[in-house]
């Protein structure tokens, strides 16, 4: 499920700011996996020289340093010249007005803890809103999946899929993340607009109902369950 | 400025203190005023009686020793006009002086012997006769035709005659009318002051209470760190608000205390889960076959409700202090309960329940989005674990002026009643509960952090049923949805018949 990705982000440098090494090691592990090039910091002091010395494509801050408050750190950053989207991690409970400021600013803010995949797609995000931003797609094709975006419609092998808007909505996530991993808790934020993680069954109920439409008929199964992780959209 | 009579002015409790506290001085001061001006005119007459007595006496005593001849009456006139130029009590500018003095003596049948004086002396002796007294002692003489009345004293004299000294109490009139004139301008302005310097300092201390008021209100669960206004003076309200701000101090320190408790709580807790899971997954990559991932991914799903169970029961237990924080934005409810019905119709179709919801419009509340999604999401949950097959849950969106209420319903058992009581109480779950129960705590904490109210019964034809109400914003109120106001025949029913 990586190998595509490794040559799209080949060349991104990531800057990993986080003091737990237990947390740090796996994130670097896995970031390297995906692809990246990975620096570790442990805390605010050597994150803040290595950013002055490298150049990096995106940064990963956990707000929870030892030396200094990691929102304090990205603005220093800031005002430091590196303007790298930055992914900022907290295990804290309420989200601090400053974050919200950064969340507008372009920034991304994930809660501890958090699924891997959903911290690689919104790693991918902050990348492809940071580059240049990509003409408006109208139509997506995925495989003989087509989805018209302006006239909500979708069909398979040229057959039109009754779906309703939700569905429409939910087939189209899935469509833009084809071929990578989504979590329920990411469908419920950008399909349902919950970001409060609730019994996440009844994402597997909808998912379940989109697949009887999608891939029912005997036809190639596309929306694919991986346990424990989530879903994927097939691409190939 | 202290006359101005608008609606808050009058009703303001500066406006009444000011108001009993003139009328109780007003009062005070003409009581003394009347004692002052009793004791004052009781003196006046007193004296001017003493020199009546006396006139009247020398005046006997000459009409005695003057021999009865020629001369007797003309000396006792010139006498007369002399004692009517010494009068008491005199205007000096006023000319006519002398009309205020009369002298009259009567013969021995009541006949008028002599007279000096303004007024004519027939209506004199008329009104001397009808008065049917002797003016031994100084008395009053009205005269028809004389408004004034006047102090009339009498001496018999050996041959049987009477000498009359009249005395018009003019003078002495007017001496205590002028008193009296002089005394109202005085306390009218005295009293006018007095209210205004009474209500104005009762306004700006009283007003100084309000300020404390009025941002002691403001100050919510949020704004914690603001502080009520304190003046530089030393007085009670300055003590007020400095006590205020000790106990907001207090309590600020206490919540700040336990926000550092449930965050470094939520920090070491959440830390480990998340090295946990993300080790989880990177095994779950690696995994070999099934009978691997299904064990894995068992394990994963702990690590989610035990995260899942630690951020509901440390957000309860913020609530529960009432130290929840809330990330505000104005909510749509009407969408959020289409999006959540929407979200859970096919989970609740799968156990053979079907949903809906009626709502009648948009109602805007102010709160934070991610709770109040919690919020629904527990109650749906609620109704897929205990409700039977075939059971039917009817959600139903109010507003009116205030409040907006959310109301869910089924037709299924209802709530055990030895649950109902304690149905909003962390832990506290039904029989056959698998969950952890905190859902409808949650729901209860929430709703109060919202400033709402949430009640749970069972209906009476059965099943059971929970209300929430939330307060609108303020801005929500001004636009009127009479379609709401009870009439649920103009309620748009949105129905989903399931399978």
């Amino acid at each position: 499920m990586t190998s595509n990705r490794s040559i799209t982000y080949m060349f991104m440098r990531l800057l990993l700011v986080e003091d737990e090494l237990h947390i740090q090691g796996f994130l670097k592990n896995s970031l390297e996996e995906a692809g990246y090039q990975v620096d570790a910091a442990q805390d605010a002091r050597s994150a803040m020289s290595l950013a002055i010395e490298e150049t990096y494509d995106i940064l990963i801050v956990d707000l929870g340093l030892p030396d200094q408050d990691g929102i304090s750190l990205i603005l220093q950053l800031r005002q430091h010249g590196v303007s790298g989207p930055v992914l900022i991690l907290s295990a804290r409970r309420s989200v601090d007005d400053r974050v919200r400021g950064l969340e507008q600013g372009g920034d991304d803010y994930l809660t501890k803890p958090f699924a891997l995949a959903e911290l690689l797609i919104r790693l991918r995000n902050l990348v492809k809103r940071n580059g240049q931003p990509g003409s408006e797609v109208t139509r997506l094709r995925i495989l003989d999946l087509e989805l018209d975006l302006l006239r909500r419609e979708a069909s398979r092998s040229g057959q039109t899929l009754q779906l309703t808007t939700q569905e429409f909505v939910l087939l189209e996530y899935l469509c833009r993340n084809a071929g990578r991993v989504v979590t329920r808790s990411m469908i419920l934020d950008r399909v349902w607009g919950i970001r409060n993680q609730t019994n996440t069954n009844v994402v597997d109920v909808q998912i379940c109902r989109l697949r009887e439409k999608v891939d029912g008929l005997g036809r190639q199964s596309l929306i694919v369950t991986l346990r424990g992780m989530g879903y994927v959209l097939k691409e190939r | 400025m202290f006359l101005r009579s608008d609606e808050t002015n009058v009703r303001s409790a500066a406006w009444r203190i000011s108001l009993w506290g003139t009328l109780a001085f007003a009062l005070g001061t003409i009581i003394i005023f009347i004692f002052l001006h009793r004791f004052l005119s009781y003196d006046i007459q007193r004296r001017s009686d003493a020199w009546l007595s006396g006139e009247v006496e020398v005046l006997g005593d000459i009409a005695e020793r003057t021999p009865k001849d020629a001369l007797y009456s003309r000396v006792l006139v010139e006498v007369a006009e002399l004692v009517r130029k010494e009068i008491p009590n005199r205007n000096r500018s006023d000319g006519s002086a002398s009309d205020s003095v009369f002298f009259l003596q009567t013969s021995e049948d009541g006949s008028l012997k002599l007279w000096a004086g303004a007024s004519t002396s027939e209506k004199t002796l008329k009104a001397i006769r009808e008065s049917g007294t002797l003016f031994d002692l100084p008395s009053d003489l009205h005269v028809n035709g004389i408004a004034i009345p006047f102090r009339v004293v009498s001496i018999p004299i050996e041959d049987g005659s009477r000498i009359y000294l009249g005395f018009s109490e003019r003078d002495q009139l007017r001496v205590l009318n002028n008193l009296r004139l002089r005394f109202l301008l005085l306390w009218l302005l005295i009293v006018l002051l007095g209210f205004a310097m009474v209500f104005v300092t009762t306004r700006g201390m009283l007003n100084h209470v309000q300020e404390i008021t009025e941002s002691a209100s403001r100050i919510g669960r949020s704004d914690l760190n603001r502080r009520v206004p304190t003046t530089e003076r030393k007085d009670e309200v300055a003590h007020l608000a400095l006590t205020l701000n000790s106990m907001l101090d207090r309590i600020e320190s206490s919540m700040h205390q336990l926000h550092t408790i449930t965050d470094s709580l939520a920090h070491d807790l959440r830390s480990p889960l998340t090295a946990i899971r993300g080790k989880l997954e990177m095994l779950l990559s690696s995994a070999a076959n099934d009978e691997q991932i299904e064990s894995i991914v068992s394990v994963m799903e702990e690590v989610d409700l035990l995260t899942d169970y630690l951020n509901q029961s440390l957000d309860v237990a913020e609530a529960k202090a009432d130290a929840l924080r809330l990330a505000r934005t104005s909510i749509d409810l009407d969408e959020l309960l289409k999006s959540m019905v929407d979200l859970y119709r096919p989970s609740l179709a799968e156990k053979g329940l079907q949903v809906t919801l009626r709502s009648a419009g948009s109602v805007i509340v102010e709160g934070d989005a991610a709770l109040i999604h919690r919020l629904v999401g527990n109650l749906f949950d609620n109704e897929l674990k205990h409700l039977p097959a075939a059971g039917t849950v009817t959600i139903q969106l109010r507003a009116n002026r205030e409040l907006a209420s959310l109301r869910m319903e089924d037709d299924g058992p209802g709530f055990a009643p030895d649950v109902l009581n304690h149905l909003f109480e962390s832990r506290v779950k039904g029989k056959e509960s698998s969950g952890h129960g905190l859902g409808l705590a949650f729901v209860d904490a929430v709703t109060r952090a919202h400033g709402g109210a949430v009640t749970a019964s069972n209906r009476e034809e059965g099943g059971a049923m929970i209300t929430i109400t939330l307060p609108l914003t303020s801005s929500a109120c001004s636009a009127e949805r009479p379609a709401t106001k009870g009439d649920p025949k103009h309620a748009s029913s949105l129905s989903f018949s399931l399978k």
